[in-house]
């Protein structure tokens, strides 16, 4: 039985944990016909390492604007964003790229599985992309990674043949395959079932558990027994950034 | 729909530029083959040919001429004569002059002549020359040439004007001048040229060989009965230019290849319309569902087909139009043609337009019905790729197990069977020009290896063609005696002819002596001037009498059937002489020849001991014109009047300008279809960038750098153009055994096919240079892109 427990007090960050992310004033706007529209407005957060973090807001709040200026899809039109020390605001696209690969995993709510690959050889394109493992360790890296969330017995499959469950937990695999210290995931149950959409949730609170700081966009607030906090936005502006006590799932 | 066409528009585009091409190709070869077809013959037969020519002993009176004009079935008669000489077309050079004699320029009827430039008819001690021979004349009007006469020796000879002669093959192309002068004006030069030549045009069956030899025969009857021998009648194919089944052929198998660019423009546009439509898939679902019908589906699409269709004729009219003209006009300076009127029949335009139209219509019906026969939900569900896609192909298997190394690499291979069908069609566009291409180049090869077995066969680097025979201890040793002057064998040469029934030789030369032609030659037995490569039988035994061999342009074109063994009967200086084949020599290239030993050649012509022919080995290969000076000062020292000089550059020269007309056309088909390839690819590209964009945007996020998207895209390009140059080198074996062939028969050699290692190279180098210049736009583009211009996107 899960035991969710949540405040609403603003969270205070525990002495000995290191500040990961540091969100100071930022901004982005985008054209849209002759006037400009204002996705995210003086944003300020700052995310530990261990944090499993929830983005939460209606459509169009700003939060998938949020996570990829995060992970460096996306620039800033204002503010700074440190993330280990690294100024993402204004690292050029080739060294975001590089940064991005061994840093970041990103999971995306369309799986974004490549069509052509395996599931095998999906894991394997950031190790190769990266060269972060000798090219023996690879496929056994892949393997052991999908053997972990379940789906080692689909490795040689195209993602076309996988259900949707199984491709988001191959899209999980590869956000893990060079180890990174984050993971940022938009909307990774929004193609779900509940009972899978669960399993995945479980899966990435274990892994924030194990050490790892994921960040995770939803517009589901049944899943705040996964967080350790959650960030509302509500028209670009944080609205809510409160601390949950996480359940043990 | 307009928005689709607007988002597409590039390679929309390009489906209009290579239809454009493609339809301008098939009227580029359409208006060719239209033009020349009209033209060869109204400029050949606006000469009005001779029927025949019969030659005979001794010129006849005017009375005698009036009275064969009066025959039956005799439309037209008049005396003429040719004779030789030699022109000095640059210091110390000497070509062969063919000089046509004409008794009345102003009453000339038959093989009539066009006037170009200067006097018509010639001022009195003055020559005409053919158009096509004044620049090789070295000369101009007004100026005089150097001519060494058969008899009288050298003059300098005005030229007075230029003529065009229609029926004669350009003068380069078989590097023979030709001149045209009064017999006043050679008599005033001491050249008594007799007008032993009868020219008659038949009045009925113009067309028909046997009965202009049935009338020369009677007609040649006639004259004996009156006194008059007739040696030999020279009936040439009758309204047939020199060149006329050579230039049908070219362009027949031109207007094939070109019906092979537009299918191969039609292949194109499937390929785009069927990009487009699988991009459209999810639309087509969406009108579906809201009521479209299929039909209303395929008008839609159709008629976008027909719509670029259209604008590609409007642009391919004017083109093919501008570059049929162009070829016409090749055609017509590579065989001495006049056009006189490049009009087109409408109905050629309105054949263009059905083809331009119905080629891309048809090729693109069944992407069209496919896309437009998928139900909603399958277009909802559609991902562009399924396990049975690859499942199946051998190159998943292998690339399984041959784990490439770049993952950009894995990725391009991957896309280009996920899409097999257009990867395949955009790879037979490249191989199809591929293979014509290096069908062109083999062909080309063949014919050069001919030019390299023939210069190989010839041991000599000289032969020399007297005006008279000599003793032929006196010549050799004269000869022999020059320092340049390694070896020197006597090969006596004079014209034969079939003897036909009654022993009238009937032979099928033309007016100009070179087509239709062949000689009786003395080959000395033991010569070391020629390979004496035997295709049957043997060489010549020495002092063999009654025994010939026949070189193989002689077994094409003169001998057909005949074996080894066979017996074979010549009319040599209005004689009848029979000999047995003992042999066939391979003689490649080179004018037909019966071989005899001196003294069978001899007994033929009466000449004993003497020579007429030369054929002569010099010291220094590589310092031939030197030699040739060398030998002809001390022949012109001695008084000895040569009438032909050929040497190995003017042997090739000639040989090669034959093959030129047809290596030239098929290069330009295999350019046009390289550009229509090349926009296929271009086209492929660009799809397939599109499809690929949010593939590229994951592979960024992942953490490929812009240099892995761009290898992926080149890799693309690069394997298909590869692909495709592995599929031309098979593919071109076709082709160039067909058109080998087809170029054997009209040019009575035997081409055998020859692959051109370095062609294949030069096109594979083309190919990747092109499809690196054309993939990297496509690359680039797709690097620039941001991560979330690709998921933007896909989510669009």
């Amino acid at each position: 039985m899960f035991h969710i427990h949540t405040n609403n007090k603003e969270p205070k960050m525990k002495s000995n944990q290191r500040t990961l992310i540091g969100m100071e004033n930022v901004g982005r706007d985008y054209l849209s016909g002759p006037s400009r529209f204002a996705a995210l407005s003086s944003v300020s957060i700052e995310i530990c390492a261990g944090e499993c973090v929830a983005v939460v807001g209606k459509s169009g709040s700003g939060k998938t604007t949020l996570i990829n200026l995060l992970t460096g899809i996306d620039s800033p039109s204002t503010g700074t964003i440190y993330v280990a020390g690294h100024p993402v605001h204004s690292m050029s696209q080739n060294s975001l790229t590089a940064w991005r690969g061994r840093n970041v995993g990103v999971i995306f709510q369309f799986f974004q599985l490549l069509p052509t690959l395996t599931v095998a050889e999906n894991v394997m394109l950031p190790m190769d992309f990266c060269a972060t493992f000798e090219r023996t360790q690879r496929r056994p890296r892949a393997m052991a990674l999908l053997h972990q969330l379940g789906i080692a017995d689909q490795a040689d499959k195209l993602p076309a043949d996988l259900s949707g469950g199984q491709q988001q937990r191959a899209a999980i695999a590869r956000a893990l395959a060079n180890d990174p210290p984050i993971l940022v995931a938009d909307e990774p149950t929004g193609n779900l079932d509940s009972a899978t959409a669960d399993d995945v949730m479980s899966l990435l609170a274990a892994l924030a558990r194990e050490g790892k700081t994921v960040i995770i966009v939803t517009h589901e607030r049944d899943f705040a027994r996964f967080f350790t906090r959650t960030i509302t936005l509500c028209d670009g502006v944080v609205t809510g950034d409160v601390a949950t006590l996480r359940a043990q799932v | 729909m307009l928005r689709d066409v607007r988002l597409a528009r590039g390679r929309l585009l390009l489906v209009v530029l290579a239809l454009g091409v493609s339809v301008a190709a098939v009227l580029t070869m359409l208006s060719a083959y239209t033009v020349l077809v009209r033209e060869v013959p109204r400029n050949y037969n606006g000469t009005n040919p001779a029927s025949a020519q019969l030659e005979m002993d001794n010129p006849i009176d005017a009375d005698l001429l009036a009275q064969i004009a009066r025959q039956p079935n005799i439309a037209a008669v008049e005396l003429a004569a040719t004779t030789t000489a030699r022109v000095e077309v640059a210091p110390g050079k000497w070509l062969p002059m063919r000089l046509f004699v004409v008794p009345d320029f102003k009453k000339l009827r038959i093989n009539t002549l066009g006037r170009e430039a200067g006097s018509w008819p010639p001022l009195p001690g003055t020559l005409l020359i053919e158009r096509s021979a004044l620049a090789l004349s070295g000369s101009a009007v007004g100026q005089s040439l150097t001519v060494d006469f058969r008899r009288s020796g050298r003059h300098r000879v005005e030229l007075s004007g230029v003529v065009h002669d229609p029926g004669l093959a350009p003068a380069r192309q078989e590097q023979v001048l030709y001149g045209y002068a009064t017999p006043q004006t050679l008599a005033q030069f001491g050249e008594q040229v007799p007008l032993d030549l009868l020219k008659i045009v038949v009045a009925s069956g113009t067309t028909d060989t046997d009965a202009i030899e049935r009338t020369a025969r009677a007609l040649s009857l006639w004259l004996q009965n009156r006194g008059v021998q007739v040696h030999e009648v020279r009936i040439p194919p009758p309204m047939q230019h020199p060149h006329q089944s050579q230039m049908d052929t070219v362009l027949l198998m031109l207007f094939i290849f070109s019906l092979l660019v537009l299918l191969l423009g039609g292949v194109l546009t499937a390929t785009t319309i069927g990009g487009l439509l699988s991009q459209q898939v999810r639309q087509i679902a969406i009108m579906k569902s809201i009521g479209a019908s299929r039909p209303q589906l395929a008008v839609l699409y159709l008629g976008l087909v027909g719509a670029l269709a259209g604008v590609a004729i409007l642009i391919a009219l004017p083109l093919g139009v501008v570059s049929g003209r162009a070829l016409i006009s090749t055609v017509a300076e590579l065989l001495n043609l006049r056009i006189g009127s490049s009009a087109l029949p409408w109905q050629l335009y309105a054949a263009t337009i059905v083809l331009g139209f119905a080629v891309p219509l048809a090729a693109a019906l069944a992407p069209i019905l496919a896309a437009t026969r998928i139900t909603v939900q399958a277009a909802m569900q559609d991902r562009h790729v399924s396990r049975s896609t690859l499942r199946a192909t051998w190159m998943h298997r292998w690339h399984n197990t041959a784990a490439l190394r770049d993952p950009a690499l894995t990725l391009a291979l991957r896309n280009l069977l996920r899409r097999r069908t257009r990867f395949i069609l955009t790879m037979l566009l490249l191989a199809g020009a591929g293979a014509i291409f290096l069908t062109s180049m083999n062909l080309r090869a063949a014919w050069e290896q001919n030019v390299t077995q023939a210069a190989g066969d010839r041991k000599f680097d000289l032969e020399l063609q007297l005006e008279a025979a000599l003793p032929a201890d006196y010549l050799l040793g004269l000869i022999g005696s020059v320092a340049a002057v390694q070896r020197v064998e006597a090969w006596s040469i004079t014209p034969a002819a079939l003897a036909g029934d009654g022993g009238l030789s009937v032979s099928r030369r033309y007016p100009d002596g070179g087509h239709g032609s062949f000689a009786l030659r003395a080959a000395p037995a033991d010569t070391t001037l020629v390979a004496r490569a035997m295709l049957a039988g043997r060489w010549l035994g020495r002092d063999e009498n009654g025994a010939a061999v026949i070189n193989s342009q002689a077994l094409f074109t003169v001998f057909p059937g005949v074996k080894v063994g066979s017996t074979i009967t010549l009319k040599i200086e209005q004689r009848p002489r029979t000999f047995k084949v003992v042999g066939i020599v391979r003689d490649v290239l080179a004018p037909g020849a019966v071989y005899v030993t001196p003294a069978a050649f001899a007994v033929a012509t009466g000449a004993e001991g003497t020579v007429n022919a030369v054929r002569i080995a010099l010291v220094d290969k590589a310092q031939v014109p030197p030699g040739v000076a060398a030998v002809t000062a001390v022949l012109a020292g001695a008084g000895i009047g040569v009438k032909a000089t050929l040497t190995d550059k003017s042997i090739a020269a000639a040989q090669g300008a034959h093959i030129y007309i047809l290596v030239w056309s098929l290069g330009s088909i295999a350019a046009a279809m390289a550009v229509v390839g090349l926009l296929g690819l271009v086209s492929s590209l660009g799809n397939s960038v599109l499809e690929r964009t949010r593939e590229f945007g994951v592979m960024r996020s992942l953490g490929a750098s812009s240099g892995a998207v761009v290898r992926s895209v080149l890799y693309e390009g690069l394997l298909t153009g590869f692909a495709s140059v592995l599929a031309a080198l098979p593919a071109a074996a076709l082709p160039s055994a067909v058109v080998g062939a087809m170029l054997a028969s009209v040019s009575n050699q035997d081409l055998s096919l020859q692959l051109a290692p370095q062609a294949a190279v030069l096109w594979l180098a083309g190919v990747l240079a092109a499809v690196l210049t054309v993939s990297y736009f496509p690359a680039m583009r797709s690097a620039r892109l941001t991560i979330k211009q690709t998921l933007d996107w896909e989510h669009a």
